[in-house]
């Protein structure tokens, strides 16, 4: 079997709604990410209470959820820049420890 | 300077949240309403008004004299306003023998302007002094405090620092640096308007201005020399960081001062924001630009002007003026009432000469006899109004003797009022529509229907389907539907010979599936061959033809605007060609098979490879076989192929040959990985029969349409047509992104006729009879004809009714027109003919001259949803979006959240953009038309160069310089049980903020127990409970009775 080798990333997965989507995505461009994944019409339980993820005629008032893996040292800068806007709209980040076998395609 | 990049991201972010009270700004061509408060809608009304004040400088509620206009015309609820005044008086202390009620009531409604809010050094002793005919001694020190707030306001809190310099030293630098902005916008953002092009856009905003700026004459000969600030980064980012250095200003403070640089111009700044963020968009695709470019710009011209502007004497940061204030607040004070035309006549030559002279000992002196005078000044002045107040009070005694700490209260009581008093008068008015609304509606039960009306007809929400929905009940037997005029289908539509997508759904949505047209000419009957004939036939032909394949498989030159921008006059002889008889079309409405999608791409990437051949190569299409070229396509995807008999054909060596490919995979785009995105992009073309199933079944389930069809079932879209109107869109549908209906409903009806979707739909238990035709329509609201389309599909049984349907048609748009008429032109009576009404409307759509084709929505001021028996017998006079509900097939509510997501949103924008635009027609509107001129293509402006103007024109709002829009927020009805829509309204986060936040007035009336709810400062009142006497009024209606 062929060996796999492992590189370490951060995971970001940004919460907002889905009206901000093309400001994360740029912020993300600017910070230099090569890609993310983005999952549209979420629902859950938050500090606003329930969210229901299925509007069918307005999907600037859904929330959404981009994923992306970045090198470390992208991660303080990344939130230091979303950091203006979440003092100001609902949402979060969270910030994991991954691993992905093909480095070449989250960094350089 | 450098700037590490988490500061960088910090730099956007904070741009993107300090812009956010900017509503967007639409192309033109495209004109979305829009609330121009949406990024403040987060806030309850009253808040956002205010806060909007502040930002925009423009008023948010009418002048007190034109809300007393309508009091005296009955359009006020005068008992509403007077529970509002003693619900406001409720918490305020008594004042002795003083009625405050009676005080406040003649004060709204006999006095015609705000008596407070102006004294900014007269205390309460100065007034109570004025009153009693003496003068209160007060001094200096006392006064100086007063000074340094005003001072503050006025040069620091949130300023640009040039506004503090120009209101200081009538420097002027905002005006300057405001037209050098607009300028460079002009320059970068122009679509083609303007003969010269500014180069290297494709760098984006700030990289093609500052390359072009800093060998720009005009930048020089002003004395404005900016290169110095451009060599400090290379990165916007890094340059706005750097300006701010130098204006001292704080970085807790930026987001303040980023929304105080943006508003300056907020017309194109919403455009640019709009721009930056619409992906889709041709000219952001190719030359970039977003808000930081902006700010990086103006920030640069804006140091560069304070540095090299005498007048400023070096006042270039927020510090240097803080400490001047500090230093000589005195000089400084005097400045402003200088610069401001406040100061008082008769000391403003003494003023002027002290200040022009510069000795501070003079100007000290001067300032301490000014600002007693001005105290006086406004004392006696405020004290006059008060004691005229107190005497049509009859209380001019009981003023007289109050204790200065009482009369400080009654002025208190009297501020805060006028300061909330615009929201008093807004309640009052909207209570008294709710009220009229509630006495016109019927909720009696709802006779089931005995026999299938003749017409069964569609028509959008928009206000101006109520008016011929109305008459068109009236002329026969029809019944009436409104739905959003998207009819639920979002839809990228491509019209046949255009190369450029249109959306036709709400700005809130992106279609997902493209529908290009097809000449009908061409068409056979198989499906098929259609799609794949129709687009060999087209590339052969031309490979600039702007068609379907073209553009949606995205060949290489962006050949969308290839029209517009590479051959512009063949464009246009093509299109003339084109447009006068334009050919019969059908909609490819259904999914590509897997074999269709790559010949079609085969077929696009054979016309391309030809292209190349002939341009890289010089080589005549005869010269080359078509074997060449099919061995041409797979070399350059990579295919195992022999590539000797192909070199040979086109005579290259190898290496030529090698070169050839990868400029084919490169250049041209013939490679592996591009052919995925265009069969990717192809897959866009229809919807899957799922797809349209659901559509269809979504529609008819969304207005209670489910049995009893027609025979004819009508999808009436709506436009409007005028000449030499740039807001004629604004007039279009807005449920379309501004755009017709009518292919809206060519789509839905395409596809309701479909066998199989009806099939797909009895399965359902929706069931359509076979007789039953659905029709395309489009309703011209300038002339409210209604033309139908597709009639060459009509099955020949239906054909002996269409006489009857057209004539019906006709009538009721007549009718219409009759109703219409006399509200556009003065000099047409009521009494007019019908027939004369009609072609005076049809005039409105060819007359070059006129500037108010129509009144489009202007006066909306409902929102019903619910079934047409509700609103059947009220004439609401083209003032209500009625959106057809049935809350008896909709048990779970997933129709009316629907309904409320969206069609409501929109109806809410448009509602509010009214608003804005009627009660400040020069800040929020975009003022008279007659002094339009287009901008870039995409925009107007006012005269020359100024703000992008953004809303509504005064001619669309206003008639003899008052609203014709009487400015009200949405009332919003639901006929609905409460429990069903109640748990609906809580599970719908957007509308339910935008209600709790007062943006909507909202009712709910439930049909079964009869109750009327309000939601009213926070929560439900069932105190609406219909009075016995309407209920008896309520009567059983029969529908198809009314003939």
């Amino acid at each position: 079997m062929k060996e796999f080798n492992f590189s370490h990333l951060k995971k970001l997965e940004i919460i907002l709604e889905g009206e901000y989507q093309e400001f994360a995505t740029d912020l993300l461009d600017h910070a230099g990410v090569k890609g993310y994944t983005i999952i549209n019409n979420l629902s859950g339980k938050g500090s606003h209470g329930f969210h229901d993820g299925h509007l069918m005629f307005n999907e600037e008032a859904v929330l959404i959820m981009i994923i992306a893996a970045v090198p470390e040292e992208l991660v303080n800068p990344i939130l230091e820049g979303f950091a203006p806007f979440y003092n100001k709209h609902s949402g979060v980040v969270f910030v994991s420890d991954i691993q992905v076998t093909r480095l070449v395609k989250f960094k350089g | 300077m450098t700037i590490s990049l988490g500061k960088s991201l910090k730099i956007r972010s904070t741009i993107q949240v300090a812009a956010e009270p900017i509503s967007f700004f639409w192309p033109m061509r495209t004109f979305i309403h829009h609330n121009p408060l949406h990024g403040l809608e987060h806030l309850p009304f009253d808040l956002a008004v205010k806060e909007g004040k502040r930002l925009f400088h423009g008023e948010v509620y009418l002048p007190r004299a034109t809300y007393q206009k309508y009091a005296k015309e009955g359009k006020i609820d005068v008992g509403s306003l007077k529970l509002e005044i003693s619900r406001f008086l409720k918490d305020k202390n008594e004042i002795p023998n003083i009625d405050l009620q009676k005080w406040l009531e003649n004060l709204v409604f006999q006095i015609s302007h705000p008596i407070s809010g102006k004294n900014e050094l007269a205390d309460t002793s100065d007034i109570h002094a004025a009153l009693h005919k003496t003068e209160a001694e007060r001094p200096l020190k006392s006064l100086m405090q007063s000074v340094s707030e005003t001072l503050k306001n006025n040069l620091l809190k949130d300023k640009p620092v040039y506004e503090a310099t120009d209101i200081l030293f009538g420097a002027r630098v905002g005006d300057e640096l405001d037209k050098l902005v607009i300028d460079s916008c002009l320059d970068f953002f122009d679509e083609g308007q303007s003969v010269w092009s500014m180069p290297e856009r494709q760098l984006g905003f700030f990289h093609a201005w500052k390359d072009v700026a800093s060998r720009n004459l005009p930048f020089f000969f002003r004395g404005v020399r900016i290169g110095k600030i451009l060599e400090e980064s290379e990165t916007p980012e890094g340059i706005i960081a750097y300006v701010l250095e130098q204006l001292e200003v704080p970085e807790e403070n930026w987001l303040e001062y980023f929304t105080s640089e943006l508003v300056r111009l907020h017309g194109w700044v919403g455009f640019i924001r709009w721009r930056s963020s619409a992906k889709h968009y041709y000219w952001n695709q190719n030359f970039p630009g977003d808000l930081v470019d902006y700010l990086a710009i103006r920030m640069t011209l804006a140091l560069a002007l304070l540095y090299e502007n005498s007048k400023c004497k070096g006042h270039c940061s927020r510090k240097k003026i803080a400490d001047s204030i500090e230093k000589d607040p005195e000089e400084a004070y005097l400045r402003i009432e200088l610069q401001q035309s406040k100061i008082i006549p008769e000391m403003a030559h003494e003023v002027d000469q002290a200040i022009a002279r510069g000795n501070q000992k003079q100007i000290r002196s001067v300032f301490s006899s000014y600002i007693n005078k001005k105290r006086l000044y406004e004392a006696g002045n405020f004290s006059k109004k008060l004691d005229h107040l107190a005497s049509i009070s009859g209380e001019a005694g009981a003023l007289l003797d109050l204790s200065e700490k009482n009369l400080e209260r009654l002025i208190d009581t009297i501020a805060v009022f006028e300061e909330n008093e615009g929201l008093t008068w807004l309640r009052s008015m909207e209570d008294h529509s709710i009220k009229k609304l509630l006495n016109g509606i019927n909720i009696g039960k709802v006779a089931p229907k005995e026999k299938r009306p003749f017409v069964q007809a569609m028509f959008c929400i928009d206000t101006r389907s109520e008016r011929i929905r109305r008459n068109l009940e009236t002329v026969g037997d029809y019944e009436t539907y409104g739905i959003a005029g998207f009819f639920g289908v979002p839809v990228s539509f491509m019209e046949l010979g255009k190369g450029s997508e249109i959306h036709l759904c709400p700005v809130i949505l992106t279609p997902k599936n493209l529908v290009p047209e097809v000449s009908v000419s061409e068409i056979r009957d198989d499906a098929a061959v259609t799609a794949l004939g129709k687009a060999m036939h087209e590339l052969k032909e031309s490979v600039l033809t702007p068609f379907v394949t073209v553009e949606a498989i995205g060949l290489l030159f962006g050949f969308d605007m290839i029209g517009k921008t590479v051959a512009p006059s063949k464009y246009n002889h093509w299109r003339k060609n084109l447009s006068p008889e334009k050919p019969q079309t059908r909609l490819l409405l259904d999914k590509l098979s897997r074999e269709q999608a790559d010949s079609i791409l085969r077929a696009a990437q054979r016309a391309v490879i030809l292209a190349a051949v002939a341009h890289e190569l010089g080589l005549e299409p005869e010269e080359i076989s078509d074997s060449t070229i099919r061995d041409l396509r797979e070399l350059a995807l990579n295919r195992d192929i022999d590539e000797e008999s192909c070199r040979q054909g086109l005579k290259l060596s190898g290496k030529e040959m090698e070169s050839f490919i990868k400029t084919l995979q490169a250049h041209y785009r013939i490679n592996e990985s591009f052919s995925h995105v265009q069969t990717e992009r192809l897959s866009r073309i229809g919807f899957t029969l799922e797809e349209q199933v659901n559509y269809v079944g979504s529609a008819l389930q969304a207005i209670g349409l489910v049995s009893n069809f027609s025979r004819f079932v009508l999808l009436v879209g709506h436009g409007s047509t005028s000449e030499n109107n740039p807001y004629e869109s604004a007039l279009d549908c807005g449920a379309c992104g501004g755009n017709h209906g009518v292919v809206s409903g060519r789509v839905l009806a395409q596809m309701a006729n479909k066998p199989q979707v009806r099939r797909r739909l009895a399965e359902q238990g929706i069931n359509i009879p076979d007789d039953t035709f659905f029709i395309p329509g489009f309703h011209n609201t300038t002339s409210d004809e209604i033309v139908l389309h597709d009639m060459d599909l009509v099955p020949s049984s239906h054909l002996m009714y269409v006489d009857r349907l057209n004539s019906g048609l006709t009538g009721a748009a007549r009718l219409c027109a009759t109703e219409r008429m006399p509200t556009l032109e003065a000099n047409i009576s009521e009494t007019i003919k019908p027939l004369l009404a009609s072609k005076a409307a049809m005039r409105n759509t060819m007359d070059w001259s006129q500037v108010r084709p129509e009144w489009g929505l202007s006066r909306n001021a409902y929102f019903i949803i619910g079934r047409r028996e509700l609103t059947y017998e009220m004439e609401l006079d083209g003032r209500a979006f009625l959106h057809s509900y049935d809350y008896r097939i909709d048990q779970k509510g997933r129709l009316l959240s629907t309904i409320m997501t969206g069609p409501l949103v929109v109806g809410q924008w448009i509602n509010m953009e009214h608003y804005f635009s009627a009660v400040d027609n020069q800040r929020f509107g975009s003022g008279s038309k007659v002094n339009h001129n287009v901008a870039g293509r995409f925009g107007v402006m006012s005269g020359n160069i100024s703000d992008l103007r953004t809303g509504l024109p005064s001619q669309t709002v206003l008639k003899d310089g008052l609203p014709y829009h009487e400015p009200i927020r949405l009332i919003t009805l639901i006929e609905a049980p409460f429990d069903l829509a109640k748990q609906v309204f809580e599970s719908v986060a957007a509308t339910k903020n935008l209600v709790k936040n007062a943006w909507i007035r909202m009712l709910i009336v439930d049909p079964e127990t009869h109750d009327v709810s309000l939601f009213e400062r926070g929560e439900w009142k069932h105190n609406y409970q219909l009075s016995s006497e309407l209920l008896s009024k309520s009567k059983e209606v029969k529908t198809n009775e009314r003939v």
